[in-house]
């Protein structure tokens, strides 16, 4: 009897850890997160996810054209006088992103979470929660940029668009997005059953209806401003409406800085809640 | 055998199905209004929240702008113009919510349609004893919103009171159509989500809700003459603050909403039957 070497030898047998850094947050692999999340769409309602672009457009057609030729012309940012279409316009393009970003973020995910088990199973593999994150945020952007590409497009055809500027609402509808689905997935995360999703719509009506999205913030008293200037979708709207005209100032930096202080803190609560919730 | 000796005397078989048979829609829809206890924080908070946060951003920020620019164009205060309008809005919103994901849980998802079925109770009453808690429910959100209303000082007529059964009209023209809709469905994949978009929204958004249906223009119109919204709006508005409309007109608006109620109503009894005794 011959005696090689067995096949698997004892040193094979021992686990050890990564020496990479984050190794347990970050399987480098958000890409499958992905690839399953492209996946799972071509299987879902195909005109459930055209709705999500419809919304923002048909409010701009009825308060924009009905209510637009009552009010007629309103001042824009930097005093210039805009049609009361081209005024609300960006301001829905960003509402749209919040609201696509959350809608991705809080009632989808919570069913993947809570029904589907989905993530529970995707952590039992080599992936980490960072890679989680990652993924389910990419997703929720790329469809958010697909519906600001739609609906600038809309808005050019309906001349709605004063300077090439205007074009980069599509960038910044991406940025207001990835604030909104970062924070909206650590919420989400502590959510434990569904009728307190109704919660969300109590924080998100207010922030639609009081964010200078269909009249300016000067009809308020002060400190009612300093309330909504506080609050992440003015900035998006400010952000929308001043690219749309091409009016660049300084306070553009605030507004954009704004959300990537929102991303960061956004990524690292669902990342933590993530671990804390399946890495027990 | 302390138990089977209490006071709480059940009635014998014979008279609990003599009951039932007599108080049957009844019976189910205070089991539906004890359902709605679980979730009656969110109930409060959108009958109040939703009434306040529409009137001061709509009635007091937006109508600052429309006032401004265009003084005179209603006739009266734009919050005096929005404020039936989005009186009519919320009962139908309510109605659209109430008529959905309740249907497919009582026939699918937790079959709480099925329990009062083993009674002497018809289906015809387990359709009808939701529709009445549902509108009793829309109701009390409808007086609540008027007496908010009425705080914002928006409204000037004696009449007004009335546009409360008028807003819970068009809540059940809408809604009970929506029930029989909900109740022909097997399953559910998205539809009730696309009823929200590509029915509900669109007629709260082009039932002369922010501005006159005239303002529209022809081709979006129509949209309103079909609106159980446009039509309780139109009524409402003539209740709360002497809105000039023909009389015929009135009467219009009024059998239009009872027509879509009864039929929704006789639709979704015969499908419940249908469905719980096929």
């Amino acid at each position: 009897m011959s005696t090689s070497a067995p096949y698997v030898q004892d040193k094979d047998l021992v686990l050890t850890g990564s020496k990479r850094a984050f190794a347990a947050l970050y399987g480098r692999n958000a890409k499958s997160v992905i690839e399953r999340g492209l996946l799972a769409t071509k299987t879902s309602n195909a005109s459930i996810m055209v709705s999500g672009f419809v919304e923002p457009v048909l409010y701009l057609l009825s308060m924009g054209i009905g209510l637009g030729s009552i009010v007629g012309t309103v001042t824009g940012p930097g005093g210039t006088p805009m049609s009361y279409a081209a005024y609300i316009a960006p301001a829905l393009l960003a509402v749209s992103a919040m609201n696509g970003a959350i809608y991705d973020s809080t009632m989808n995910v919570f069913f993947k979470m809570n029904f589907a088990k989905l993530y529970q199973n995707m952590l039992y593999t080599s992936l980490g929660p960072l890679d989680v994150a990652i993924g389910e945020i990419f997703l929720a952007l790329l469809r958010g940029f697909m519906y600001a590409t739609g609906f600038t497009i809309i808005m050019w055809f309906m001349g709605l668009i004063a300077h090439p500027a205007g074009l980069l609402m599509v960038p910044a509808a991406v940025l207001i997005a990835f604030g909104f689905a970062s924070i909206g997935m650590g919420i989400t995360s502590y959510l434990k059953k569904f009728q307190q999703l109704d919660w969300i719509n109590f924080v998100m009506l207010p922030m639609f209806l009081f964010s200078a999205t269909f009249y300016p913030l000067s009809v308020y008293p002060e400190s009612v401003q300093w309330f909504i200037q506080a609050m992440p979708l003015w900035h998006g709207v400010e952000l929308m409406r001043q690219l749309s005209i091409g009016y660049f100032t300084p306070s553009m930096l605030v507004h954009v800085g704004y959300f990537v202080v929102m991303i960061l803190a956004g990524v690292t609560l669902t990342t933590n809640r993530l671990r804390a919730l399946f890495l027990k | 055998m302390k138990l089977f000796n209490s006071t709480l005397k059940a009635h014998s078989p014979e008279v609990s199905a003599t009951k039932a048979k007599k108080f049957g829609t009844l019976y189910v829809a205070e089991g539906h209004m004890l359902a709605m206890r679980r979730y009656i924080d969110v109930i409060i908070a959108y009958s109040v929240g939703n009434p306040l946060m529409y009137l001061f951003a709509m009635g007091v920020g937006l109508a600052s702008l429309v006032d401004a620019n265009s003084a005179g164009a209603f006739g009266v205060s734009y919050m005096t113009f929005i404020a039936p309008a989005l009186l009519v809005s919320a009962a139908v919103m309510t109605a659209a919510g109430e008529f959905t994901y309740v249907i497919m849980d009582g026939f699918k998802w937790r079959r709480t349609f099925y329990g009062p079925l083993a009674t002497a109770i018809t289906p015809y009453q387990i359709s009808q004893g939701l529709q009445l808690a549902v509108t009793g429910r829309i109701l009390a959100q409808s007086i609540v919103y008027l007496l908010i209303v009425i705080a914002f000082g928006a409204t000037a007529s004696p009449w007004v009171w009335l546009s409360v059964l008028v807003a819970t009209l068009a809540g059940t023209a809408f809604g009970f159509p929506l029930m029989a809709y909900a109740a022909s469905l097997e399953e559910e994949r998205g539809q009730f989500q696309l009823v929200n978009r590509f029915i509900v929204m669109p007629l709260f958004l082009f039932s002369g809700t922010f501005f006159p249906l005239t303002s529209l223009p022809w081709f979006l119109q129509w949209i309103g003459w079909i609106s159980p919204i446009w039509h309780g709006t139109e009524l409402s508005r003539v209740l709360s603050y002497g809105y000039d409309e023909p009389l015929w007109l009135s009467a219009v608006h009024v059998m239009y909403l009872v027509a879509l109620t009864i039929l929704g109503w006789h639709f979704s009894r015969r499908i419940f039957a249908r469905r719980l005794e096929g």
